[in-house]
């Protein structure tokens, strides 16, 4: 048995900043809004879509995306309806919506042009609903952000989207790399700490 | 569209209501027996299935080849929620950690104590990818084999992550999201390996995982357990192999010496300590249930902390399924400017309900030491709180255990899954959203039959306040000989629950998927 010894505390404070890193990306990896939930209307032969119903400031929001699971260069529609809380009234005021990637280093530590937001649009109320079309030519987790002001509050509503499937290499990834090299590390600690108690045992006989 | 379950018939609460009143009235008046002993029967002893227990007992390969069964499962749900589909109720990550499992468990602890554990895909997997042998002794070199701080060394770690899990699962939406549960599933067993590659013994077990933590404070109440066959072999034993394992078996991971076990709270059922007993002296054992929370557990600060926790969190979970949540969300929000998910706002109901409980219980803990200072004057002094607050304690036992099994019965019998499509497709590829028709066919189709779901659970929350009553009365006894009047305030705590319970029972509660 051994003691926390000062040659052992970088060892395990990297190891800490090691998993701490890992567990942020992987809590910023995805963003829900909402409880996403995934529908089928039997009434007609549409594909899957997906809602998300959500609370922001005075509204109730409900978004959906047609299809629920756009691949590259298909393309698809997000639907807004927004209603006041106190009494019901719609919104009607001009909504912008931007894309940008949604990764962790891109959108909270701002490295990269997957941080920088594109604009994908302006739409205005159509019959209760804003509707914006999109393509995305490749595969990828972005958020689009719709963006409007109401009474000189600004709102914005985040919205998730895969287009395509997702690439899990990343969280198992960092998975396996953190406990290899968490082993790694042990092992190499530990082999000199035999190495240096058989020579100490060398110079007492 | 969210579907709700018809709540419990009232007349189930009002029977319930009418057994506490008499129940609580009749625990003030007869005094507590001064010594009763726990009747047991080793199942090894046992005609006809005895010989299996002992077979069991004898040889590594039957576990082994759960663990492995166990553990490609655990597999299978991280591969699923990482590639699978999104939808929930397609995805075998979801529906079998949520659904099976989570539910599962806490009812098979009923059966088999904290079996689980044994089983358990994070501890096995770490113990796996750090010892280098699938089940013997190891010298591996992949060990710090570090002492674990002070800091670490009380449920208090558990306690917190079981907070945050909690936050996790119902605010952030871990449930409806498989690929968060992998992400769960993956963060829960770098944790073990962490803790197992740094620390000596297993000291996530031990102190840090909350499913562990919780599996051993219910299985207290668990009428099986593995204990010695004869007590005698035990107290004549000199080697202690259980504890200090052979030259093949690991020494026992929480640091238990069998023949001194009197609670199940640490024990893993690891089954370390039947393999390595030289006289073959440990088994399933079956007992009086819920002895060892009446009368044989002994109190710590941080258990009672963390039996109160679950007390806390247990409600919360049910709160949270009722139809007055999101009206309470949505005028939180409101009143504090909150928006999107609703995290802050839910963030302040698990806090208030965390600490709602632990707060009623310190007042009733209160009330009871003034009613002891009346009586027996002098010899209740400062110190008793903090004795009165652990040993009493345990009564958060029952009453969250018969919540949390009478709740969980609601998901398991009334939210069946296509198990063999998920279980063909497990990743759900191709699979379309359920239909309003499918929504409505599962919500329809009933394991048993709606009577027969709530007989049990009325019956399970009676039975959870019985035992309360009982933790009372012995303990009260125990602790100050306490009777009569000054068992009023904890009498008064249990029924305050069991209210809650019943109350929360008898809503309509919203599916989970
Ligand atoms: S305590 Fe937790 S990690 Fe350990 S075996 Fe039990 S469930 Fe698994
Ligand atoms: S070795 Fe310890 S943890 Fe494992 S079954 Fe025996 S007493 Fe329980």
């Amino acid at each position: 048995m051994i003691k926390i010894t000062s040659k052992t505390t970088p060892i395990l404070s990297g190891l800490l900043l090691c998993a701490l890193a890992l567990f942020s990306a992987l809590t910023h990896a995805h963003h829900v809004l909402g409880r996403p939930s995934y529908s089928l209307n039997e009434d007609s032969n549409t594909p899957p879509s997906m809602a998300i119903e959500t609370q922001i400031g005075e509204y109730f929001i409900t978004y959906m995306v047609f299809p629920a699971f756009p691949k590259p260069n298909e393309p698809g529609r997000v639907n807004i309806y927004a209603t006041r809380i106190d009494n019901g009234e719609m919104l009607d005021q001009t909504i912008t919506f931007t894309v940008r990637d949604d990764t962790f280093w891109g959108e909270s530590i701002g490295i990269g042009d997957g941080a920088k937001p594109e604009v994908i649009g302006q739409q205005n109320i159509d019959d209760g609903v804003y509707r914006q079309g999109f393509l995305f030519k490749s595969r990828g987790s972005y958020i689009i952000r719709a963006y409007f002001e109401d009474n000189g509050e600004p709102y914005e509503i985040d919205f998730p989207l895969q287009v395509g499937a997702a690439s899990p290499v990343g969280p198992i990834g960092a998975a396996v790399g953190f406990i290899f090299f968490l082993l790694l590390m042990i092992n190499i600690v530990q082999r000199k700490r035999i190495a240096r108690t058989k020579i100490q045992q060398g110079q007492t006989v | 569209m969210i579907m709700t379950h018809p709540g419990l018939p009232l007349y189930w609460a009002y029977a319930i209501g009418i057994m506490m009143l008499l129940l609580g009235l009749l625990t003030m008046a007869i005094k507590a027996p001064t010594t009763s002993a726990s009747r047991s029967i080793s199942l090894a002893k046992l005609p006809l299935i005895g010989d299996l227990f002992r077979f069991l007992a004898k040889y590594t390969w039957p576990l082994l080849l759960l663990k492995i069964i166990f553990a490609a499962l655990f597999i299978t749900v991280i591969t699923a929620g990482l590639w699978g589909t999104p939808i929930v109720e397609r995805n075998l990550a979801t529906t079998l950690t949520w659904n099976l499992w989570w539910t599962g468990i806490i009812i098979a602890i009923v059966f088999s104590g904290s079996a689980w554990c044994a089983l358990c895909p994070w501890d096995n997997i770490a113990s796996w990818l750090v010892n280098h042998s699938i089940w013997r002794r190891s010298s591996s070199q992949s060990r710090l084999q570090l002492k674990v701080p002070n800091m670490l060394r009380s449920v208090w770690p558990a306690s917190l992550l079981f907070i945050g899990f909690t936050w996790l699962e119902l605010g952030i939406g871990i449930v409806a999201s498989p690929y968060a549960t992998a992400m769960l599933a993956l963060l829960m067993l770098i944790l073990a390996t962490t803790t197992l590659a740094l620390f000596e013994g297993k000291a996530f077990c031990r102190y840090m995982c909350p499913v562990g933590r919780t599996v051993g404070a219910y299985s207290q109440l668990a009428p099986i357990a593995l204990r010695p066959i004869d007590s005698e072999i035990c107290r004549n034993c000199k080697t202690l192999e259980c504890f200090h394992g052979s030259d093949k078996i690991a020494p026992c991971p929480t640091k238990i010496v069998m023949g001194r076990l009197q609670e199940n709270t640490y024990c893993t059922s690891c089954g370390n300590c039947t393999q390595s007993c030289p006289s073959s002296n440990v088994s399933w054992q079956l007992r009086s249930p819920s002895s060892e929370a009446i009368k044989e557990a002994k109190p710590h600060m941080d258990e009672a902390f963390f039996l109160l926790i679950l007390l806390s969190l247990t409600l919360f979970h049910g709160l949270t399924m009722l139809d007055y949540w999101e009206g309470y969300l949505s005028e939180m929000a409101q009143l504090i400017n909150d928006s999107g998910q609703l995290i802050i706002s839910f963030s302040i109901g698990l806090g208030v309900t965390l600490i709602l409980p632990i707060f009623i219980y310190c007042l009733c803990i209160g009330l009871t030491q003034g009613l002891l200072k009346k009586r027996l004057g002098a010899m209740v002094t400062k110190l008793s709180f903090n004795k009165l607050f652990s040993g009493f304690a345990f009564i958060s036992l029952p009453l969250a255990f018969s919540y949390h099994i009478a709740h969980n019965l609601t998901h398991f019998v009334r939210e069946s899954s296509d198990w063999l499509s998920l279980v063909t497709n497990p990743l759900g590829t191709g699979a379309e959203p359920l239909s309003m028709m499918e929504k409505h066919t599962r919500h329809m189709e009933m394991m048993v039959s709606e009577n027969t779901l709530f007989i049990m659970q009325g019956i399970i929350i009676a039975i959870g306040f019985v035992i309360a009553t009982q933790v009372i009365r012995h303990r009260g006894h125990r602790l100050f000989a306490a009777q009569g009047i000054t068992l009023l305030p904890m009498i008064l705590f249990a029924a305050l629950v069991t209210g809650f319970n019943l109350w929360m029972l008898v809503q309509p509660m919203t599916m989970r998927m």
